[in-house]
């Protein structure tokens, strides 16, 4: 089921269109990445649901209604340029902008003081956010993000300006939220984030959709029949292939071979037992090919 | 509704809970209380006086004639006055510090008939008591030359020396005594307090919005309200700081001022009308002298006591309110246009302009409070919180009052929907330099 549709959405702005006719859908606790290069639309398309600004055609749909004004609160939204008001306690401000969302203060402190425990920032709760290290910030702000329970969640950039051991930490707390039923999705350039936990993507490219699908299929559909092999070393790879067999790069570590071929299809079989008539085979698997990979490709074939 | 609510809430209490609040309210009462308590407590002080020698020379070359002047002028609070007829002997003590100033008046045979040269030690003689002495030599050769020359008596010098005629005001419905000079001053005090008070509080709603802009927390913040309510909450949330520390003020002021007034009675208390009875026709020389020797304090006092202050702050919490929601809006639409590197002066110019115009004439309207000027300033939105509120205690015709108000809030209505345009869009542009021509653009958005 769809908890997300966006239908045919044109934005316009002065002499510049931000978005033409893009489709998506957005399957109910997925993790849905939006991807696309900088200015490619991404923003305008997460402003509109957030309904900050309102698309010129189309629609958007959510849980297969029109957008409309208590939809914000089941909405969390993270977005890019990060901010909080630097002037009032982080507490405080916690409280406050979850308060904007519909929740009450009592609510809003108890699940508060579990999140702060769980980050371990417990001792800030009474500081000034302008006393806070940047990581913190943006730690107070993901929490501000995620504590009104939101069914959909929009994370724009959620890693920048973490650390790794704190990239770790948000990655396995997106996973729980996935985990709990909650819709994610996730606008990014790091394309290794994008196959580590998204489901779904779609590629945005000078305001126009230009790919989308399952992580996993768009990966199948982007193959081109590379596979890495692994021998011992002293077999030369080149003279153990057969006909439609191809060697794209090769190393050598000092005790294996490691070579990246390419195979036509049906070739498989005949390739394998040439080699097991020489040599043993210590690892044989098929490449796909990298999101980022993909991801450039595209943009690179678009133009 | 409810979310701007919780926005109001937050923008009241971070602003009362801010010291410079408590100060402010603090300083405010004092301020007040010194500026209503000032004209009693000048009408006590006795300033520092300073010395002048007279050396009259007038008599020294017409042998058995009297010096014209000697011994004839007063002193008067800032000055005491002690002749002598040794000229070097006076400046020996102005040098040495014993006086501050030493006077030498000749007699010549010309026009002027008397010259007057004045020596000084450290610093000048101030310029109020030249003047004074200046006056009183005038009037003395005057009484000389009408008495020696003319044959007149002393009697008629007298009379005629006195022909200064007051002008003495009364409404003719109410019976009440007017005082031009008070109502002057309270007008005045008013328009400047709405114009502080705006340009205090709009400047605040300025910053405010841009900080949230730079900071970047609007974006969070307009994906869970509308950017209308937020900048509303905002608005009303500083008004309603304005008002309390308004009502803090008047609370307090009041209070300072019956401690003092309780603590020293006789001093404040409410004087009678002792010295003219106004609508007697006639005014002798004796009364009109009780009255000139009057301290200048109580009519002052008497003015005070004399206003209707009903309409007056009901007008004053008017344009308070509605002073502040239109320039504080136009201040809101200028904050979102500021940028981490933008010039906020280029855009709050504008804004500044037309509150600094009241300013600039306001002189003009105190001077004919139902003038032209004052009434095209009073009725235009943009000037009339100030030059309204000073035309005020002078009365104004009712129909002028209520044009005034409705045009105002027309133009608030206008003025909220022009910076919910403005600021929506700008709010969201980061690091993009914004020119006049692309807000008429945004302007010109339907939705």
């Amino acid at each position: 089921m769809d908890i997300l549709k966006v239908c045919s959405v044109t934005k316009a702005y002065n002499n510049h269109v931000a978005l033409d006719n893009v489709l998506l859908n957005v399957k109910k606790g997925e993790i849905f990445g939006l991807l696309g290069p900088n200015g490619a639309g991404k923003t305008t398309l997460i402003r509109m649901i957030n309904q900050i600004t309102a698309p010129d055609s189309g629609e958007i749909l959510l849980n297969n209604h029109r957008l409309n004004k208590t939809d914000t609160d089941i909405i969390g939204y993270l977005p890019e340029e990060r901010g909080l008001y630097r002037k009032m306690k982080a507490g405080e401000q916690a409280i406050y902008l979850a308060e904007l969302k519909g929740l009450s203060p009592r609510v809003a402190e108890k699940r508060l003081r579990q999140w702060f425990e769980k980050f371990d920032i417990a001792n800030w709760w009474d500081r000034k956010v302008e006393e806070l290290s940047k990581g913190m910030q943006q730690k107070i702000q993901f929490i501000t993000t995620v504590l009104h329970e939101p069914q959909l969640l929009i994370f724009d950039e959620p890693f920048s300006g973490f650390d790794p051991i704190n990239v770790e930490l948000l990655k396995t707390e997106i996973l729980n939220l996935k985990a709990k039923g909650a819709t994610i999705i996730f606008s990014t350039h790091n394309m290794a984030s994008v196959e580590e936990i998204c489901d779904t993507i779609a590629l945005i490219n000078k305001s126009k959709k230009v790919l989308d699908g399952a992580v996993k299929e768009i990966k199948q559909r982007f193959k081109n029949n590379e596979y890495e092999i692994v021998v011992p070393v002293g077999n030369n790879i080149e003279s153990l292939m057969v006909d439609g067999c191809e060697v794209i790069s090769k190393e050598d570590n000092g005790e294996m071979e490691t070579a990246v071929l390419t195979i036509e299809r049906g070739r498989n079989a005949a390739l394998l037992s040439n080699i097991l008539l020489k040599t043993d085979i210590i690892s044989y698997k098929e490449v796909l090919p990298s999101m980022n990979d993909i991801f450039i490709k595209t943009i690179r074939d678009y133009e | 509704m409810n979310k701007i609510k919780i926005i109001i809430r937050r923008e009241y209490l971070s602003r009362i809970k801010k010291k410079s609040f408590l100060v402010m309210t603090i300083l405010g009462p004092v301020l007040i209380s010194a500026l209503w308590l000032i004209p009693f407590l000048l009408s006590q002080t006795t300033d520092s006086k300073s010395n002048f020698i007279i050396v009259d020379e007038t008599a020294e070359h017409q042998p058995n004639a009297e010096p014209l002047f000697k011994d004839k002028l007063k002193n008067s609070a800032e000055v005491n006055l002690t002749y002598s007829d040794d000229l070097e002997k006076a400046q020996t003590m102005l040098r040495e510090g014993l006086c501050d100033a030493v006077l030498e008046i000749v007699g010549a045979n010309a026009m002027p008939p008397v010259k007057s040269f004045w020596f000084f030690g450290k610093s000048e003689p101030s310029l109020t008591a030249r003047q004074s002495i200046e006056n009183q030599l005038t009037a003395l050769y005057k009484d000389y030359y009408l008495k020696s020359n003319c044959g007149v008596s002393e009697k008629d010098i007298a009379f005629i020396n006195n022909p200064k005629i007051d002008f003495y005001s009364k409404n003719i419905i109410t019976g009440e005594e007017s005082y031009p000079e008070i109502k002057m001053g309270l007008g005045m005090v008013a328009g400047l307090f709405i114009y502080f008070f705006i340009l205090f509080f709009g400047s605040q709603i300025m910053r405010s919005v841009s900080e949230e802009k730079m900071s970047r927390v609007v974006e969070v913040l307009v994906s869970s309200v509308k950017p209308v309510q937020l900048l509303l909450g905002k608005l009303i949330g500083v008004a309603l700081v304005g008002l309390t520390q308004f009502l803090l003020w008047t609370v307090l002021t009041f209070a300072v001022i019956t401690t003092i007034q309780s603590t020293s009675s006789e001093q404040f208390a409410k004087p009678q009308t002792n010295n003219v009875v106004v609508n007697e026709r006639i005014v002798s020389a004796e009364t009109y002298q009780q009255a000139a020797d009057a301290q200048p304090a109580t009519e002052i006092i008497q003015g005070l006591f004399s206003i209707n202050y009903g309409v007056i702050i009901g007008m004053f919490l008017f344009y308070f309110i509605t002073g502040y929601f239109l320039y504080a809006s136009l201040f809101g639409a200028v904050g979102s246009l500021i940028d981490v590197d933008t010039d906020a002066q280029q855009f709050s110019l504008p804004v500044t302009i037309p509150l600094i115009i009241g300013i600039v004439c306001l002189s003009m309207v105190i001077n004919n409070p139902s003038g032209p000027v004052a009434f095209w300033l009073s009725i235009i939105p943009l000037t009339s919180p100030v030059i309204m509120m000073v035309r005020i205690p002078f009365g104004v015709p009712w129909w002028e009052i209520a044009l005034s108000a409705g045009l105002m809030l027309i133009t608030i209505w206008g003025s909220i929907l022009l910076t919910a345009k403005i600021y929506r869009t700008a709010i969201l542009l980061y690091g993009k330099k914004i020119t006049y021509k692309e807000i008429w653009k945004w302007l010109k958005y339907k939705n």
